[in-house]
C-alpha cells in the first residue's frame, strides 16, 4: 500500500493529470487526493502555509509530505517547535511510516526546535540560529522539502510584530533562495488577545491551505480548503479528509470531470422471473436501488444477487450498517440463501459498522480502501437509509455521492438497499437526492386485502433497458425468492388469497363454461339426430311417391347419376 | 573559537562556583557583537577567573546549534553550575543576566 502511494502513480491519477496544463512547476504532496485538489501538487520551491487548529492533522500532513517525498527521492527536513520528536516518530509508526529508517539513510531529518520553557529573554535577537541550522542540514542532505511546524511558538518570543515580520521575511527569502518546497504550519489564534500572524503568513506565502476539525452532530469532521494558490487553479471547495490506515486521505468528488464507466452487459439478478421482468437482469456497473418497507424482502433480494454473483466467481463487498455479518448470514440462511460458502471461498467480504461509530469521511475512506484492496465486482450497501445516522441528511448525501462516484469510476455494480418508512412518495422510493445516479429502481411493497399483506415487486426505472412495469407478486420461501406469474383480475394485479379466490372463481367459471359447451354439444347432437330422422322420413315419403305414379323415372335418373 | 578568561582552573569553594558558559552568535551581526561584548565585560568585572566562555558561531558550526536546539541568536547557555539555564538575546538587560548568574551588583569588587 505504502509503496504504491509513495510514487503517487495510481493509473487513474496519472490519467487525470496528463491533460492539465501546468505552467507552474509543482511538487507532488504524495497525499492521497490532495494533488487532485491542488491540480498537481504544491508550488515547487515556494512556501505553503497549512493553517489549522489543534487536532486538524496539519503536523501529520506535513510529515506525510516529507515521508512520502523522501521515499520518492526528495530528501526533507522537519523542524518542530511544539511536539516532541519522539511523539512524532511514534505517531508516524502507527501509520506504518518508518521514519527512523529514512533518518538513518539521511533522507529525512527531524530537528527539535523547541526552546527551553524557562529560557529568559534579555535584549534583541534573531532567528539566524534556525536559519544556519536548517541551511547547513539541507546542504548536507541535499534537501528538497522542508516543514516548519508550529513556528508561532518560536515567534512568541518576539515582543514586537515588526520583528516577527522581519524574521519571517528573512526565513521566506532564504527558503526561496534555497529552492526548497516548504510548508509552514500555523494555528489560528486561540483568542483575540494573542497576536496572530495569520494574515501576514497568508500574504507572504504562495499557497494557503486551511484545515479544520469540527464537531458536527457529535461527530468529528475534518475539512480542507485551499484559500489561495498563486499562479495556479485549484479545487475551491471544502474537502473532507481523514487520518486513517496509512495516512491522510482526501476524497474530492471528481474535480476535473466525470470519469464514469458506461453500463455493462446484463447479468442475472439471482431471481429468474426478475431477470425476465428486467429483460435480462441488472446491468453491470449500474447503480441499483432496492427500495421497500421493512420486511418487504429487500435484503433477501440483494442476497439472491450476491449469491448468484459469487456463484459466477465474481467478488462482492457486502456493507451492512444494520446487522452484523453473522446475523445477515443467519437470517438469509433461513430464507434459503447460503452466503457462508462464498465468504469461505473468498468471493464475498462483509464490512459491518454502526453508522454512528465514526464520521462519514472515515466510513467513506474505509469503503474506498476496501474497493481498492478487495477490488470487488459488486457492492451491496444495506442500507442507505441508515447513512443519515452518520451525521445528518447532507452528510449522507455527500457520503453516497462520493461512494457511488468511485463505484462508477471503477465499474463496480452498486446495489443499494433503501428502507422506507411508511407513507412515501415516489421521490423517496427512487432515492431522493441521489436519484440521478441511480440506474434501476426496484420497489418492493405489500398489497393488502382479504386479511393479509402480500409482497409485490415492481420495476420503477431501468435505464438503458426495456422492462415490464407490471406489479408482480413474490414469495420468500426457504428456497429464496420466487416471483409468481402475474395474475390480473378485475382490472388489477391480484395477490395472495384474493389471487387464489379469483383463481378459484375463474376455474369454476371455466368449468361451468365447459359443461355448458358440453351440454350445447349434446343438444347439437340430438338436433342432428333429429334432423337425420326428418331427412330419412322425407326420403321415405319421396320413395313411396315415386313407387306409385313416377317411380320408374326416378329409378332411371338415379342410374344415370351413378354412371 | 574558544576564549578562556583563565586557562588555569582555580580552586573555588561552594560559595564561589565555576561557570562554564556557551554563547551562540551569528558572525558579526549587531546583536551577536553586543552580547559577546556584554558577556565578556560582565565576566571580567564579576567572575574574574571563575569562568570559561565558549563562543560558538552558528554560521561556522551549525551542528552545535542544532545539537543544543539553538534557534535564536544570540543565546547564552550556562552549563555549570547546574541547573542549565538559557538566556536569549543581546544580554542588554545586565541586571537580569547577573541575577541568573547569581551575582549581585553589590558584590562588585573595586
Amino acid at each position: 500500500m505504502s509503496v504504491r502511494n509513495v510514487s503517487g502513480k495510481r493509473p487513474s491519477k496519472r490519467n487525470l493529470k496528463l491533460p492539465l496544463q501546468r505552467p507552474l512547476d509543482k511538487a507532488s504532496t504524495c497525499i492521497s487526493g490532495l494533488d487532485e485538489i491542488l491540480e498537481g501538487g504544491l508550488p515547487r520551491g515556494c512556501t505553503t502555509v497549512f493553517n489549522g487548529g489543534p487536532g486538524s492533522g496539519k503536523t501529520l500532513m506535513g510529515m506525510e509530505f516529507l515521508y512520502r517525498g523522501a521515499l520518492a527521492g526528495e530528501p526533507g527536513i522537519f523542524v518542530g517547535f511544539e511536539e516532541p520528536l519522539d511523539h512524532l516518530r511514534r505517531n508516524a509508526a502507527t501509520l506504518g511510516w518508518d521514519v527512523a529508517a529514512l533518518e538513518r539513510d539521511k533522507r529525512l531529518a527531524l530537528i527539535e526546535g523547541a526552546i527551553q520553557a524557562d529560557a529568559l529573554i534579555s535584549g534583541e535577537f534573531s532567528l539566524k540560529g534556525l536559519l544556519a541550522g536548517i541551511a547547513g542540514k539541507s546542504r548536507e542532505m541535499g534537501a528538497k522539502r522542508m516543514v516548519i511546524d508550529a513556528l508561532e511558538v518560536l515567534l512568541r518570543l518576539f515582543d514586537s510584530s515588526r520583528q516577527v515580520r522581519n524574521e519571517m521575511h528573512l526565513l521566506n527569502d532564504w527558503l526561496h533562495a534555497a529552492g526548497l518546497t516548504a510548508i509552514l504550519t500555523t494555528r489560528p489564534p486561540a483568542s483575540e488577545s494573542i497576536p496572530s500572524y495569520e494574515d501576514f503568513f497568508d500574504s507572504m506565502s504562495d499557497c494557503v491551505l486551511r484545515l479544520d476539525a469540527r464537531a458536527e452532530n457529535q461527530l468529528c469532521r475534518r475539512r480542507l480548503r485551499v484559500v489561495k494558490y498563486r499562479g495556479s487553479g485549484f479545487g475551491s471547495n471544502e474537502y473532507p479528509y481523514v487520518i486513517a490506515g496509512t495516512g491522510v486521505r482526501i476524497e474530492p468528488v471528481s474535480t476535473v470531470g466525470l470519469r464514469h464507466k458506461p453500463l455493462g452487459e446484463k447479468m442475472s439478478t439471482g431471481v429468474a422471473r426478475l431477470d425476465a421482468i428486467l429483460n435480462g437482469g441488472y446491468r453491470r456497473a449500474a447503480c441499483i436501488l432496492l427500495a421497500g418497507l421493512p420486511g418487504a424482502g429487500k435484503t433477501t433480494l440483494a442476497a439472491c444477487f450476491t449469491a448468484a454473483a459469487c456463484g459466477r466467481g465474481e467478488k462482492v463487498l457486502y456493507v451492512s450498517y444494520e446487522e452484523s455479518e453473522a446475523a445477515v448470514i443467519g437470517n438469509l440462511q433461513s430464507a434459503g440463501v447460503l452466503l457462508e460458502p462464498h465468504v469461505k471461498a473468498g468471493c464475498l467480504r462483509f464490512h459491518t459498522a454502526m453508522p454512528e461509530a465514526m464520521g462519514p469521511e472515515e466510513h467513506l475512506i474505509r469503503l474506498l480502501t476496501l474497493l481498492e484492496e478487495f477490488a470487488p465486482h459488486h457492492l451491496v450497501l444495506d442500507a442507505i437509509s441508515a447513512c443519515p445516522r452518520m451525521g445528518g441528511k447532507q452528510t449522507a448525501f455527500d457520503f453516497l455521492v462520493r461512494l457511488l462516484n468511485r463505484c462508477k469510476e471503477r465499474g463496480v455494480t452498486a446495489l443499494l438497499v433503501n428502507q422506507l418508512s411508511g407513507e412515501t412518495g415516489r421521490t423517496e422510493i427512487s432515492g431522493g437526492e441521489i436519484s440521478s445516479i441511480i440506474d434501476t429502481v426496484i420497489f418492493l411493497s405489500y398489497v393488502e386485502g382479504a386479511g393479509e399483506a402480500n409482497r409485490v415487486v415492481e420495476v420503477l426505472k431501468s435505464r438503458g433497458s426495456a422492462h415490464s412495469n407490471q406489479k408482480q407478486e413474490f414469495v420468500i420461501s426457504d428456497e429464496g425468492i420466487r416471483i409468481l406469474e402475474p395474475y390480473v383480475g378485475e382490472g388489477q394485479v391480484l395477490t395472495g388469497a384474493a389471487r387464489r379466490q379469483q383463481e378459484a372463481r375463474d376455474a369454476a367459471e371455466a368449468e361451468r363454461l365447459i359443461l355448458e359447451v358440453q351440454a350445447k354439444e349434446l343438444e347439437l347432437e340430438q338436433l342432428k339426430a333429429l334432423q337425420q330422422q326428418v331427412e330419412a322420413r322425407k326420403n321415405h315419403q319421396a320413395f313411396m311417391r315415386g313407387a306409385l305414379p313416377n317411380g320408374g323415372r326416378e329409378e332411371k335418373r338415379l342410374g344415370r347419376d351413378g354412371e | 573559537m574558544n576564549l578562556k578568561s583563565n586557562p588555569k582552573r582555580p580552586r573555588g569553594g561552594a560559595a564561589d562556583p565555576f561557570f562554564r558558559l556557551r554563547l551562540f552568535v551569528a558572525g558579526d551581526e549587531p546583536h551577536s557583537l553586543k552580547a559577546r561584548e556584554t558577556l565578556f565585560r560582565l565576566c571580567r568585572e564579576h567572575l574574574k577567573d571563575r569562568c570559561e566562555i565558549n563562543v560558538v558561531d552558528v554560521l561556522q558550526d551549525y551542528r552545535a546549534a542544532l545539537d543544543c536546539h539553538v534557534m535564536a541568536v544570540p543565546t547564552l547557555i550556562i552549563e555549570t553550575p547546574p541547573p542549565e539555564r538559557v538566556i536569549v538575546g543581546s544580554l542588554s538587560d545586565e541586571d537580569k543576566v547577573l541575577a541568573v548568574l547569581g551575582i549581585a551588583r553589590g558584590k562588585v569588587r573595586p
